[in-house]
């Protein structure tokens, strides 16, 4: 069976003035759908910027990326914009609701961007029943601002899944929050990778999330040191 | 959900930014609004001060006069007759018929005193001075309904008009009469003697040099340009000076208020037939229709630095709103928003500023119109030294297109913001604090 994420000799570097920096050295990375995977590393290791690789936000400097079958590594900006609100569904560390929308509206938002698609009435209703899924039923309405932190990041998640992505990325997303908000953020995900089959990946220094997953990467001066290869 | 939604909350975000930019709005096309207003005022009294005072609305001369009038004036003249003032006044729309001829002459005054029993010669300042004028001879009676203005020139000055078409007198611009020291005749004093008379000398329609003696029966107060030496003078005195008698160069049209000029004039041209041409003020004025472009042009320049300076204020505003929500336009990337999709966005935003802030500021000008408008300003239109009453006034059409102008106008200001905005990197936009 196909990976659904193939990576072949990732490298990435920037310039900073007049030095090279090399974030990613060759990573060759699969991911199967339905894993529950988190990326650990210290600090500047390169960890977000294989997720920025992985999600579509970035592109390699050379190597091979392919996401659910389609090789993405040359894509054009339009191109990744699709592909990103078609296959993959993010998780900010500091939620990045969009603060003039409510908790609906942020939820469907991905789908409102979409050109043509289903009905208003049939995405309201899907919204709704991720609200539920999530809890936040009853704040609909609410503005970013007047939820809390947990119940911000539940909003997040709603939105990442409103697309029935093949992926969801989560970019520290217990870092802002406390511990007990952490377990059920984390719970809420587990849940639906158990029971709705979403592949989510990590970057995290978070131990309780390192705890959970059901395979652990780590990666060390933009390489791959254990864990690439999927069990 | 609706771009247009979506840039309302936006603008509602920052809600003193939004007032700032829409009270420049205002005030920018609020005041384009009301200096149109006032040109539309200026260029309607010198319109009526042409029209009712000076030309009439239309008027009707021999086939090639207009193109002769320097060279010939006097020998393209018509009969006057009762028929074809009847044609004209069948007419729908025309109001009045009044026969003219213009011809010009040679006016001079008496001697201040008489000459000296020596024999000796005049001292210079006692001497009687002679100018050349341009006079239009009319008959009072039917003058008054199509120039009614020029009997409110003489009031605002000194004397009376003539009463009937055979007086032997003649009105003179004031400024001129003074400048001259032409006496004046008050109506009811016994006529002065000839030699204290003013005589005018004027070749007739056959170039043979012939002269009549007036008095100055009254004034007429500077309401034109370039009316200083103009005289007007009874239809019948000139007929007879000219050697015309039954006979005019022109006649003076007034048209119904409101009429569609060019309209009556092709209604006029089809009833006069081929022998005649009939013309607008402007054909006969095109220095008064250059004010007017030229009014038109300086306006353009003006407003459109007006809007440029506002619009710049809505660049300002719209590249503030790209630098605080880089993190969030990073987001809307991020989930899949297009970059079409975000320059759209911006736009929609610059648009509503527009289309909001031009409307108000275009209901803000109408209403400073027209309460102007009810009110009237007392000042004298160009060139004249009668005031008359200024009333500013805009169509709806104006209106529309102040408010288009300012929408177009913010839209293309947001451009330039919303390029910025859509050629954030996500990747750049997510990590930004």
């Amino acid at each position: 069976m196909a990976h659904l994420i193939e990576l072949s000799g990732i490298t990435r570097s920037y310039r900073l003035g007049m030095t090279e920096v090399v974030a990613l050295r060759g990573v060759d990375l699969t991911i199967d759908a339905g894993e529950f995977t988190v990326v650990t590393g210290p600090s500047g290791s390169g960890k977000t910027t294989l997720l920025n690789i992985i999600g579509c936000l970035d592109r390699a400097s050379s190597g091979r990326y392919v996401l659910d079958g389609i090789d993405v590594s040359n894509r054009d900006f339009d191109d990744l914009a699709e592909v990103r609100n078609q296959k993959i569904g993010f998780i900010f560390q500091s939620f990045n609701l969009i603060p003039v929308l409510d908790v609906a509206e942020n939820i469907e938002f991905p789908c409102a961007v979409r050109e043509g698609g289903e009905s208003p009435a049939a995405l309201r209703a899907r919204v709704e029943a991720l609200a539920r899924a999530v809890g936040l039923e009853q704040y609909l309405h609410h503005k970013p601002d007047e939820l809390s932190g947990g119940q911000r990041q539940r909003v997040a998640i709603a939105r990442a899944l409103i697309t029935t992505p093949r992926l969801v990325l989560a970019d520290e997303p217990t870092a802002n929050l406390d511990s007990k908000t952490s377990e059920q953020i984390i719970d809420l995900m587990l849940a639906l990778n158990r029971d709705q089959g979403v592949t989510f990946l990590f970057s995290t220094h978070d131990p309780r999330v390192v705890q959970h997953a059901r395979r652990a990467l780590q990666i060390r001066d933009g390489q791959m040191v254990d864990g690439a290869l999927a069990h | 959900m609706a771009l247009v939604k979506l840039a309302l909350r936006n603008l509602a975000r920052n809600k003193r930014r939004t007032a700032i930019t829409f009270v420049a709005l205002v005030a920018g096309v609020g005041a384009m609004v009301a200096i149109k207003g006032f040109m539309n005022g200026q260029r309607r009294q010198i319109l009526e001060n042409q029209q009712r005072g000076n030309l009439g609305a239309l008027q009707v001369h021999r086939k090639g006069y207009v193109a002769n009038v320097l060279a010939s004036p006097l020998t393209l003249d018509f009969a006057d007759s009762p028929a074809l003032r009847a044609t004209l006044a069948a007419v729908p729309a025309v109001v009045a018929v009044s026969p003219r001829i213009e011809f010009g002459a040679q006016l001079s005054t008496p001697d201040r005193r008489p000459p000296p029993d020596d024999g000796s010669d005049l001292p210079e300042a006692d001497r009687g001075q002679s100018s050349f004028l341009l006079f239009t001879a009319i008959d009072p009676a039917t003058e008054r309904v199509v120039t009614p203005k020029r009997w409110e020139w003489v009031s605002w000055a000194r004397g009376q008009m003539p009463r009937a078409a055979s007086d032997a007198q003649v009105v003179l611009n004031d400024d001129f009469a003074k400048g001259i020291a032409v006496p004046l005749w008050a109506a009811g004093e016994a006529v002065p003697p000839i030699e204290q008379q003013l005589a005018v000398l004027a070749p007739d329609r056959d170039g043979s040099l012939n002269g009549v003696n007036v008095v100055m029966a009254g004034t007429l107060a500077s309401a034109t340009p370039n009316d200083r030496r103009v005289g007007l003078m009874p239809l019948a005195t000139a007929q007879a000076l000219l050697r015309m008698e039954g006979r005019v160069t022109e006649y003076g049209l007034a048209v119904a208020e409101g009429a569609d000029l060019a309209e009556v004039k092709r209604l006029v041209e089809a009833a006069v037939g081929a022998d005649f041409e009939v013309h607008t003020w402007e054909e006969r004025l095109p220095f008064v229709r250059d004010i007017v472009d030229t009014q038109d042009f300086v306006f353009g320049i003006v407003s459109g630095i007006f809007l440029f300076v506002v619009l710049l204020g809505v660049v300002n505003a719209m590249l503030m709103s790209v630098l605080e929500r880089v993190r969030e336009i990073g987001t809307m990337l991020a989930v899949g928003m297009r970059r079409r999709q975000v320059v759209q966005l911006f736009i929609a935003e610059g648009v509503v500023l527009g289309l909001v802030g031009g409307a108000l500021g275009a209901l803000v000008g109408f209403a400073w119109v027209s309460w102007m408008n009810a009110r009237g300003l007392s000042i004298p239109a160009p060139g004249a030294k009668v005031p008359s009453l200024l009333r500013p006034s805009v169509d709806a059409a104006f209106l529309a297109r102040a408010t288009l102008q300012a929408t177009a106008g913010a839209a293309l200001a947001s451009l330039w913001p919303a390029w910025r905005a859509s050629r954030l990197r996500p990747v750049e936009a997510l990590a930004h604090t």
